[in-house]
């Protein structure tokens, strides 16, 4: 350019660098990744082992380049190698062959099962590829593509690049790329060749040969042997005979009152359809050279049963339809839904509603009321009575949605007892004794906080997750619900306790409906034991020892303490922070006796006062403990059991007690809160130690807070000195004062620290408002520890390895996504999909071994064999058949194969009518007439064949360079691709 | 309230009653000694903002009564500790013994099974040691906790104690950090990719 007037300008060189056009930009671009990306140089690695194609890590980088406006994106494919030692790179020569070309001719890596198109058509272990970046964007016109090639040649000679180079041309699906590969002094050349329909001279290998050697045009005669891989697929299709076992459950079968396959609480499992598709056999010869075999359009050597490899790939079908995958999706689906109950049940739960309402006043009512409720009889007919009046009633004309004897199924299921009475009038109905409490499985409920698998939540999820699916859908379960709400409404009030909840307080790791389901428990039995303590306590009044044990017996060894819970005269001071209201007095008839324990503890101070009281409330003697003033044996009093609580209560009261602050006050008053238990338990001490002190009570509660010394007094006498820890010492510490506030009453007259009535309406109110999505929500965590536990059921029968340990990941993945509140619907899915992952892995396997018949091998070893064949079939992309159509497996594969063919001569005699496409490739492919009519196997879907040589281009006296030709004739598809080198020294 | 905290960590105390947990927890967060504290009744609760290799965390710390009564009572703020100290006197060997127990209450009562847990030998300023520094080192590798012995009323061990727990706390993942951040731990797909370039296997024949 500005060189041009220079006269000097032979002096004084000008290396210009400026790229003026757009095509120059470009070029300089590629260079520019090119050296980003250091692929500069001839790195020689090391020679290709066998499989490692298949076997290695393939990455790829990527860029984005563009030519004017229109964007390429430039992508660098490699496998994964260990560097060469760098001791070896000084060795290599200048003019070394680059490491592409010499793969060419690398036959370890032939028909890898799974590469990139390049990878398998030319044997590359890395290449860059410059294709269109949008991906409608194609290159069409012949003078572009030729540019684009002319650029990368231009790059490539540039910079010195060694890696082969593609740009992809016409559409992209196609797959047409054309490239280039230099090294020094040499030069390979990609080529392409794609059509739809192959003449058919090339459907052979004669007819390819040919292609070949004109295409190499070498000078030599005799020419150098071509080494030819050959492989040819075979695809079967038709399982025939091998139906697909798994139906569709039947969804009538409840609907006819009977069981049949689907019970409730157990889930559906296996695939709806064939989870295997296809099978694909690919018969290959690896190494043949020219003469050994005759391949042409009138006779061919190459029979698939002698081929010497056989490998066998399975086509999976895609997604195919699992049952409990559906299941659980379904399930979580509600979860998004957002209608109320009474939105999908219609307006006319309202009038229920009011009925719930006229409940709450009922039970408010029997505060003031202590005449025991009359207990009615519970069975399931009485229940499906009342449920069928009210679908009378409310829904009228309208289908319920639940039938009638699916809702009686159901209640029977959740709620055995109400089958038989007596279950009814025993204290608990929990059975859980034949379960094995301690393994592994039974415990999983405490990673995913679900609950227990024989419990009443997780049934409950379960039946929810069964009607979603079969029964009405969202209507439902939204009907369910209200019947199991109505149900624990019912259940409370009569006194009868829920089954399936293990006892005691809520299982903080169980998921929160469970707990709130184990605290209404809790609010029934004490109830119920008020209610039968007021019965007995009418005839008994002093004598308490033998009162308490009866109640004790009544109430099962852990609810002995606290049988009465009437309320007491307590100071105000004092008031359980918890449970201030004024409206839980409990029982008036007690209030003689009140107030003569009131006048009486109101002379606070000396104990000598109090000797005369009758001791009340004890329940055993502490070991040989005396009081310390007049020698009495210390009793243990009957306590008040602390309250039971629910997370979300518990979360509220902590977080009541963190406001409080880190102050002093701030500690004491939280201390104060806290100590309405102290307070009770000192009071029912007092009661059960008449002339006690609160040394005596220090012994009992917290035995190292009373020091004894062995002293020797003044007669040389070794004699136990005791006295109080000096923190118990210090001036108006809490339990001091609460001691000087506590009046000797009985736990069962003191006021309640726990207000079952008041905790009962509370759960049943959440219960009520639940919607069913707020359900859904609360009860996934069971329905996934369910689907877990029957994957894993059914793993165990078809034991695969890999499926264990995938299903171990899942339950760890589950215990950390199921642990934190509103766990993200994202990683909820992916759970589900991870197991709907194992079920169509599980299904594989049941359906390759029907397939393959392993269950009929009869020899150990060969069953063996076959196993181990099937699994690998599962894990691997491709499968090496042993012995190929000699061994076992490939006796059966045959038959399979022949079996099909039958089927398909049969049908095509007795049909005679095939579709013209079909007749039209019959008549063009001369390949169908060469086979004979009764072949065991059909024509091949794919045939591939590679052809190798090492010959001196374009001259004779050129260097010997690798030559390679790919071809692949599948039905509507013919590919040619080739590589040919040349030396360009001279040329 | 502050910006720059990396998370909330809750801690607990538990141990016998009288082995010194309200007294470590106070010469942690005051660094004071108070030979008349009171005895705990229920919970107590303080926190403390501490900064562990440059990451900030604010303890939540849940002081427990060690009463035998109270124990009914006391395990319900068990939930969602992220580390606990389980002290023991080292001059009674009573509360030593009884360590199995608070075990035992801790794997029940316990939302969670990762928990990070260390047991503190207190009151090693005073003479009449009972429990040897061993028995303590051997219970703790038995029970995979980390183990320390200090004094309360020395400071010995204290602030050490309390750092050493949250290091550990911060270096397990997934045990605070999905909480605070909302960023789960990534599951790698099981599923075999049929990753962008490279075309499934058969796929370029049929």
């Amino acid at each position: 350019m500005a060189a041009d007037s220079e006269p000097e300008s032979e002096v004084f060189e000008i290396t210009d660098f400026t790229t003026a056009s757009e095509w120059e930009r470009f070029i300089s671009k590629v260079e520019e990744v090119l050296n980003d990306w250091k692929l500069i140089g001839n790195s020689l690695g090391r020679p290709l082992e066998k499989g490692i194609f298949t076997s290695g890590t393939w990455e790829e980088k990527s860029d984005e380049i563009s030519f004017a406006d229109f964007k390429f994106s430039v992508t660098h494919h490699y496998l994964v190698q260990e560097s060469v030692d760098k001791e070896g790179k000084d060795e290599i020569l200048e003019d070394a062959i680059p490491q592409s070309m010499q793969d060419l001719l690398c036959m370890n890596n032939d028909f890898p099962p799974r590469a990139h198109c390049l990878v398998r058509w030319y044997g590359l272990r890395e290449f860059v590829v410059i294709a269109p970046a949008a991906h409608s964007d194609a290159v069409l016109s012949e003078s572009k593509c030729n540019l684009l090639l002319s650029s990368v040649s231009i790059a490539l000679g540039n910079t010195g690049c060694q890696v082969p180079l593609f740009v992809q041309i016409h559409h992209k699906w196609r797959r047409m790329y054309v490239g280039e590969c230099q090294g020094p002094g040499i030069r390979t050349d990609f080529e392409m060749v794609h059509l739809r329909k192959v003449p058919n001279q090339y459907t052979h290998l004669s007819g390819l040969l040919d292609i070949f050697k004109s295409k190499i045009g070498c000078p030599l005669t005799p020419l150098p042997p071509v080494s030819i891989a050959i492989r040819f697929t075979y695809v079967l299709q038709d399982w025939q005979q091998y139906f697909w076992p798994q139906q569709p459950p039947d969804i009538d079968a409840l609907v006819g009152g009977e069981v049949g396959g689907l019970e409730f609480g157990k889930l559906p499992f296996g695939a709806c359809e064939d989870p295997i598709s296809e099978l694909h056999l690919a018969t290959t010869w690896p190494h043949l050279t020219e003469g050994i075999i005759v391949d042409n359009d009138v006779y061919s050597d190459l029979d698939p049963i002698q081929a010497p490899h056989w490998s066998v790939r399975v086509r999976k079908a895609d997604n195919p339809q699992c049952l409990l995958g559906d299941f659980v999706t379904e399930f979580f689906k509600i979860c998004r839904r957002k209608e109320s109950t009474d939105e999908i049940l219609g307006r006319s739960t309202f009038e229920e509603e009011g009925r719930e309402i006229a409940d709450i006043t009922h039970a408010l009512s029997k505060l003031t009321e202590p005449t025991p409720v009359p207990i009615h009889k519970l069975s399931v007919s009485n229940m499906v009575h009342t449920a069928k009046k009210k679908i009378r009633k409310h829904r009228g004309l309208e289908e319920s949605p639940l039938n009638n004897d699916v809702l009686n199924t159901i209640l029977l299921f959740l709620f055995p007892d109400a089958a038989s009475e007596k279950t009814l009038d025993g204290t608990t109905s929990i059975d859980n004794s034949n379960l094995p409490s301690e393994s592994e499985d039974y415990n999983l409920y405490n990673q995913f906080k679900s609950a227990p698998s024989d419990s009443l939540t997780y049934k409950l999820a379960l039946c929810l997750c069964m009607i979603n699916f079969y029964h009405g859908g969202l209507k439902g379960v939204a009907h369910l619900w209200q019947e199991f709400v109505l149900e624990m409404r019912f259940r409370w009030e009569n006194n009868f306790l829920i089954p399936g909840l293990t006892g005691g307080p809520p299982d903080l790791r169980c998921c929160l409906l469970h707990q709130k389901l184990q605290m209404l428990n809790c609010c029934i039995e004490r109830k119920k034991a008020r209610d039968e303590g007021k019965k007995t306590s009418d005839n008994i009044t002093n004598t308490y020892p033998g009162d308490v044990g009866k109640a004790a017996d009544l109430l099962g060894p852990d609810h002995r303490k606290d049988t009465d819970k009437e309320k007491g005269e307590v100071g105000k001071s004092w008031d359980s922070w918890s449970d201030s209201d004024e409206e839980f007095f409990e029982c008036l008839s007690d209030t003689e006796e009140l107030k003569g324990n009131g006048q009486e503890s109101g002379k606070k101070g000396g104990p000598k006062e109090m000797v005369n009281l009758k001791p009340e409330g004890r329940l055993h003697q502490h070991g040989r403990l005396t009081l310390l003033h007049n020698g009495e044996p210390l009793y243990i009093p009957v306590t008040q059991e602390p309250a039971p609580m629910t997370e979300d209560l518990l979360e509220e009261q902590s977080e009541v007690l963190a406001k409080l602050g880190t102050s002093a006050e701030g500690a004491h008053l939280r201390a104060r809160m806290q100590s309405a238990c102290l307070l009770s338990d000192m009071e029912s001490f007092k009661a059960a130690n008449p002339g006690c002190i609160l040394e005596d009570f220090v012994r009992w509660y917290s035995p190292r807070d009373y020091i004894e010394e062995e002293v020797i007094d003044e007669k040389g006498d070794v004699i136990l000195k005791g006295e109080l820890s000096a923190r118990m010492k210090i001036p108006s510490n809490m339990w001091v004062e609460a001691w000087e506030t506590a009046k000797p009453i009985p736990a069962r007259r003191q006021r309640r620290l726990f207000d079952d009535t008041r905790e009962a309406e509370k759960v049943l109110h959440y219960l009520a408002f639940q919607k069913p999505a707020d359900l859904a929500r609360h009860l996934l965590p069971c329905v996934i520890h369910a689907a877990v536990l029957k994957v894993k059921e059914e793993e165990s029968l078809e034991n695969i390895s890999s499926v264990k340990k995938i299903i171990k990941q899942i339950i760890s993945h589950s215990s950390k996504v199921l642990h934190f509140p509103n766990p993200e619907d994202k990683k909820l899915e992916e759970i589900i999909h991870q197991i709907t992952n194992v079920e169509a892995i599980i299904a594989r396997a049941r359906s390759l071994k029907a397939k393959f018949g392993t269950e009929k091998c009869e020899q150990e070893e060969e069953k063996e064999d076959l196993e181990r064949f099937v699994s690998c079939l599962l894990e691997q992309p491709e499968v090496l058949v042993t012995g190929a159509g000699r061994g076992h497996a490939g006796r059966i594969i045959h038959k399979l194969f022949v079996n099909a063919q039958r089927l398909t001569e049969s049908s095509d005699e007795a049909a005679a009518m095939a579709p013209p496409e079909e007749e039209l490739k019959r008549v063009g492919c001369p390949e169908e007439r060469r086979h004979n009519p009764v072949s065991d196997f059909p024509a091949p879907a794919g045939r591939e064949l590679i052809l190798r040589t090492t010959v001196p281009r374009p001259a004779p006296y050129s260097k010997a360079l690798p030559q390679r030709m790919y071809s692949v004739l599948t039905k509507e598809d013919f590919r040619l691709a080739g590589a040919f080198s040349s030396d360009t020294s001279f040329f | 309230m502050d910006e720059d905290v990396l998370t909330t960590l809750k801690i607990l105390i538990i141990g016998e009653s009288g082995v010194g947990k309200s007294s470590l927890l106070l010469r942690f967060t005051d660094d004071t000694f108070d030979p008349e504290l009171a005895a705990t009744i229920g919970v107590d609760f303080k926190v403390k903002t501490i900064s562990v290799d440059g990451n900030k965390a604010k303890l939540a710390i849940w002081d427990t009564a060690g009463q035998e009564r109270f124990r009914t009572l006391t395990p319900s703020y068990y939930r969602g500790a992220q580390g606990v100290i389980l002290v023991y006197d080292v001059t009674r060997r009573d509360t030593f013994v009884k360590l199995d127990n608070w075990l035992n209450e801790l794997e029940t009562y316990c939302t969670r099974n990762d928990i990070v847990n260390m047991l503190v030998g207190n009151k090693i300023d005073k003479e009449n040691r009972e429990v040897d520094r061993n028995e303590g080192l051997k219970f703790a590798r038995k029970h995979s906790m980390l183990f320390i012995e200090a004094s309360a009323k020395t400071c010995d061990g204290v602030q050490c104690a309390f750092e050493e727990l949250v290091e550990k706390i911060i270096q397990t993942p997934g045990l605070w950090e999905s909480e605070n951040q909302n960023k789960g731990v990534k599951l790698s797909h099981m599923e075999e990719s049929h990753g962008g370039g490279a075309c499934g296997g058969y796929c370029s024949v049929l």
